[in-house]
């Protein structure tokens, strides 16, 4: 799968060329350690000069630890600490790894839904608009509860607010479009543009600002941006989680084998029975909740809401299901994929970043990643054909 | 007949296709001035042999010779010059424009920066007027009927030098009828006659037996790619033709009177090979399952009623453009805006919506006219194509799969159908033969809910071998209970297989035919009648 080789290409060029950088621990002597230093010649010392110490020796209970001074760095005797220094691979580290994973999680989610929406042969430019009039909205709602609010009452309240909005614009999309018999990109043009006005007059009217803040802390570090051994693994959770399901519906029900069929043969599709104006409103409704779920989600990890929220995420959205194998022309594409190009493109980012390029240069490379990964899609599509 | 020096020669000419070897070492030369027919089973390599002439595919061995010259093989440029013209329907027309734009599409007349409108008419009109007058070159391509877009395509080769004569030498013709009505083609042919007797090669790809008596001097046969035989028409028979064709020989019952033509020799036969030696069944006393009344749609159906009894196969004969599909399309709610009634065991389920025709219950299915754009899904596989319709009364909660399940009604009936497929789930309709593929579209609606069984169509462009496979699963279904209405435009299929045909024309019903009156000069006669008429049992002749 091309999506998965163009991941390797990347890891294996980060590994190769981000600069290391040093990572320090401290190790912690129990009560009733004694702590020699040792000399070239393996003599214990109580005391020695920092340049002759090749070592540590630790003794407690009768038994005895070693440690090479080349990767400790001191001991530091008043917190009875030794001081240990690894260099580690600036990109290919723990907190490094789930940072860009979490930076690609609010697009991911939206991409499983997009996922839908390309395979049946149509096109959602609104979702970035939708994203940002949800969290707005949410923002209204969470940041007028009082701030000691448990996260049993702000977590499922902001949930049930933002996909609200988002699934009534999902649907105000596929019944405009179905119902007026007008093509979708028609459609969620106009919506793009009228939701995002609506997403910047809201806040000015009733706070007269452009961003929105002050949310319970139990909504922020409590839930959304709850702390797991020095990384903040909600976001990506919930990425899996929705990825999951969109696999699972897609392969695994009637109506997600619908969706399939309809791209395929839209005309096949209605002689067959497929309610197919049904099934089509209901995946831009779901793209739409799915849209509000991230949202929610965004509200929550950075507590605040600005009326810029999503902007252009329907580029990234749509070039993430692209990458990852969704064909424009419909009947074709996977959720894996969308998430894993999800992943790609903030990978992407994330390199421009650590090589500190000028992020203007970002939408450039994205803008040629795309279309790389569509004409090597297209041509493994070709060379696949003629062998059949 | 001209027995005149081959003015093209394809020698040796042998093409592959990944594993499938479409031609191998097959010869043949054309004479000027015949129409020379190269007749097969789909596979055959028929198509292929008229493409690789035309220059459309490159052979891997052998030539091609006019005139004395070696053609570039695959050169569509090289044989254009030499004037070889081909006309199959997968060329590229533009619907949107006009019959003009697409005849001039190569070469665009111009006046300074802008196109001369006047001048390319007045070129389209005098390449299409040659055929047929009143053709409107003004009028978008997709407006015409499919027998004149054809007359269209053929009339682009029709180009003269400055002295008059023709540029083109030959024409490729890539099965020119198979969208056609028969009032249609045989304009067609007669067209085809008289350009050979302007002294054209007409290479004539076909399988329609009756159009190779009609119009053709000669026939190749080439069977599974390899050349068989070329025989003069006048001097061969239909039996041996087919038997050439398919390599044994059908037992046909001997003509009874000598006032038998050759259409119902062949429904005879068909009908002998479909039922065994049953008799004709009489037409079913049964309560009528379904009943429909003044079915009414604006422009395309006028107040259609009909009667169809469990177990009957009624046909619905008539010409292209008599309204049969559209009958069909109302019946299935698809053309949303029809009136009257449809009611199906005492259920009304005219306006309600396609799910309301085919719930269980109710019990209709539709094989539509169009495989590929109607009704195959090529980016699924083969159970989920036949399971489209039903896949929901299969699945457990919330609509997830059961794929046991599933895999159980699959297996059921590709072994009934003898569907033959790689696989159950990787392989796609792309894959799979015409025939396979119309057997496929059958079968996904054969459940124990179907009452009722459209067939739009149901053998076209398929081989020989799975057509007469797919008239006995018909028969067979219509044995069991089913109730089939079939429309059909091949006279001994419908013939064969009807124990009723009512007969169409301009959106109306213009008469019921039954036992010995079930001729394809009454179906024709009643096809033709004035619209308006008194619809009245048809006075035979």
């Amino acid at each position: 799968m091309l999506v998965i080789i163009l991941m390797m290409a990347l890891l294996t060029l980060y590994g190769m060329f981000t600069p290391p950088i040093e990572q320090k621990t401290r190790i912690q002597l129990e009560e009733n350690a004694t702590i020699y230093r040792l000399d070239a010649d393996g003599n214990e010392h109580e005391h020695l000069a920092a340049n002759q110490i090749v070592g540590y020796r630790v003794v407690v209970d009768g038994e005895t630890r070693e440690y090479s001074s080349t990767n400790i760095e001191r001991y530091d005797s008043s917190a009875r600490t030794l001081i240990q220094v690894n260099t580690v691979n600036r990109f290919l580290n723990k907190s490094n790894l789930v940072l860009i994973a979490k930076d690609a999680s609010f697009f991911a989610i939206i991409a499983v839904g997009m996922t839908g929406v390309i395979i049946l042969a149509g096109i959602d430019l609104s979702v970035g608009s939708i994203y940002g009039l949800s969290a707005i909205v949410g923002a209204m709602v969470l940041s007028n509860l009082p701030a000691e609010t448990g996260w049993i009452v702000a977590v499922p309240l902001a949930l049930i607010v933002c996909t609200a909005v988002g699934t009534a614009c999902g649907l105000a999309n596929g019944a405009m479009s179905e119902g007026l018999g007008v093509h979708p990109f028609v459609i969620t043009l106009g919506m793009m543009a009228a939701l995002r006005g609506l997403t910047v007059v809201i806040p000015q009217q009733f706070f007269g600002t452009q961003s929105i803040g002050g949310f319970p802390t139990s909504f922020t570090t409590g839930f959304f941006k709850a702390e797991f051994n020095g990384v903040y693994p909600v976001p990506v959770i919930l990425m899996l989680l929705c990825g999951i399901a969109g696999w699972f519906i897609l392969s695994k029900t009637v109506f997600g084998r619908r969706i399939f069929a309809i791209g395929g043969n839209e005309t096949a599709a209605k002689y067959a029975g497929i309610p197919v104006k049904r099934v089509k409103i209901l995946v831009y409704t779901i793209t739409g909740a799915l849209c509000g779920l991230s949202a929610c989600a965004y509200l929550g990890y950075y507590g605040a809401a600005e009326t810029n929220a999503g902007n252009a995420y329907e580029l990234q959205v749509i070039a993430a299901t692209v990458i990852g194998g969704a064909s424009l022309m419909g009947g074709r594409g996977t959720v894996i994929g969308a998430v894993l190009g999800a992943i790609i493109i903030q990978l992407i980012n994330n390199t421009l970043i650590i090589f500190e390029v000028d992020t203007s240069y970002n939408q450039i490379v994205m803008g040629a990643a795309i279309i790389i990964a569509v004409v090597i899609d297209q041509t493994k599509q070709r060379i696949q054909a003629r062998r059949a | 007949m001209p027995a005149s020096e081959p003015i093209l020669t394809a020698t040796g000419i042998s093409k592959r296709f990944g594993i499938t070897q479409a031609l191998d070492d097959v010869s043949v030369s054309f004479r000027a001035g015949e129409v020379h027919a190269l007749m097969g089973e789909n596979g055959a390599g028929k198509s292929t042999l008229g493409k690789v002439i035309a220059g459309l595919h490159a052979q891997n061995s052998g030539s091609v010779v006019i005139n004395g010259r070696e053609l570039i093989p695959g050169s569509l440029d090289d044989a254009f010059h030499a004037g070889i013209r081909i006309v199959h329907q997968e060329l590229a027309q533009c619907p949107n424009l006009s019959v003009a734009e697409n005849l001039c599409l190569h070469d665009l007349p111009t006046k300074g920066m802008t196109v001369d409108f006047a001048e390319m008419e007045r070129r389209a009109s005098m390449l299409v007027h040659q055929l047929d007058p009143d053709i409107d070159v003004t009028k978008p391509l997709g407006y015409l009927s499919p027998g004149r877009r054809q007359i269209c395509q053929i009339a682009a080769s029709l180009d003269k030098n400055p002295d008059g004569s023709m540029i083109a030498k030959v024409i490729v013709l890539d099965e020119p009828t198979s969208s056609l009505s028969i009032s249609e083609a045989s304009i067609l042919m007669d067209i085809t006659r008289d350009l050979a007797s302007q002294g054209l090669t007409m290479i004539y790809v076909s399988h329609r037996m009756s159009e190779i008596f009609t119009c053709c001097d000669r026939v190749t046969i080439l069977r599974d790619g390899k050349f068989v035989a070329t025989n003069i028409v006048a001097d061969i028979d239909e039996p041996t033709l087919v038997e050439q064709m398919i390599g044994r020989r059908i037992e046909t019952p001997a003509a009874k009177s000598d006032g038998m033509t050759a259409e119902s020799v062949e429904t005879m036969a068909l009908k002998s090979e479909i039922r065994g030696d049953a008799p004709d069944q009489p037409v079913v006393d049964s309560e009528p399952c379904m009943k429909i009344r003044d079915l009414s749609s604006p422009g395309k159906l006028d107040n259609c009623s009909l009667d169809l009894h469990p177990g009957e196969v009624l046909g619905i004969g008539g010409l292209v453009g008599a309204g049969r599909s559209e009958l069909f399309d109302a019946i299935f709610n698809i053309d949303t805006r029809a009136t009257g009634s449809v009611n199906v065991d005492g259920r009304e389920i005219l306006g309600k919506g396609i799910r309301a025709a085919i719930e269980a219950g109710v019990g209709l299915g539709y094989v539509p006219e169009d495989r590929r754009i109607q009704g195959l899904f090529f980016n699924l596989g083969i159970d989920e194509n036949i399971l489209a319709p039903i896949m929901n009364r299969i699945s457990g909660f919330c609509g997830i799969r059961k794929q046991a399940d599933e895999l159980e009604a699959v297996r059921n009936r590709i072994n009934r159908f003898q569907i033959k497929t790689a696989s159950l789930s990787e392989t796609t309709p792309g894959e799979l033969s015409g025939g396979n593929q119309q057997k496929l579209l059958i079968a996904r609606w054969m459940t124990e809910q179907t009452k009722v069984l459209l067939l739009d169509e149901p053998t076209r462009g398929i081989d020989v071998g799975t057509k007469s496979e797919i008239y006995k699963l018909i028969r067979q279904a219509a044995d069991e209970g089913l109730a089939i209405l079939l429309v059909s435009s091949e006279m001994p299929e419908l013939l064969a297989l009807s124990d009723r045909i009512l007969v169409m024309g301009d959106g109306q019903i213009k008469g019921e035919l039954t036992g010995v009156d079930m001729t394809q000069t009454n179906i024709l006669t009643l096809a033709t009648k004035e619209k308006h008429q008194e619809k009245a049992h048809v006075q035979l002749n």
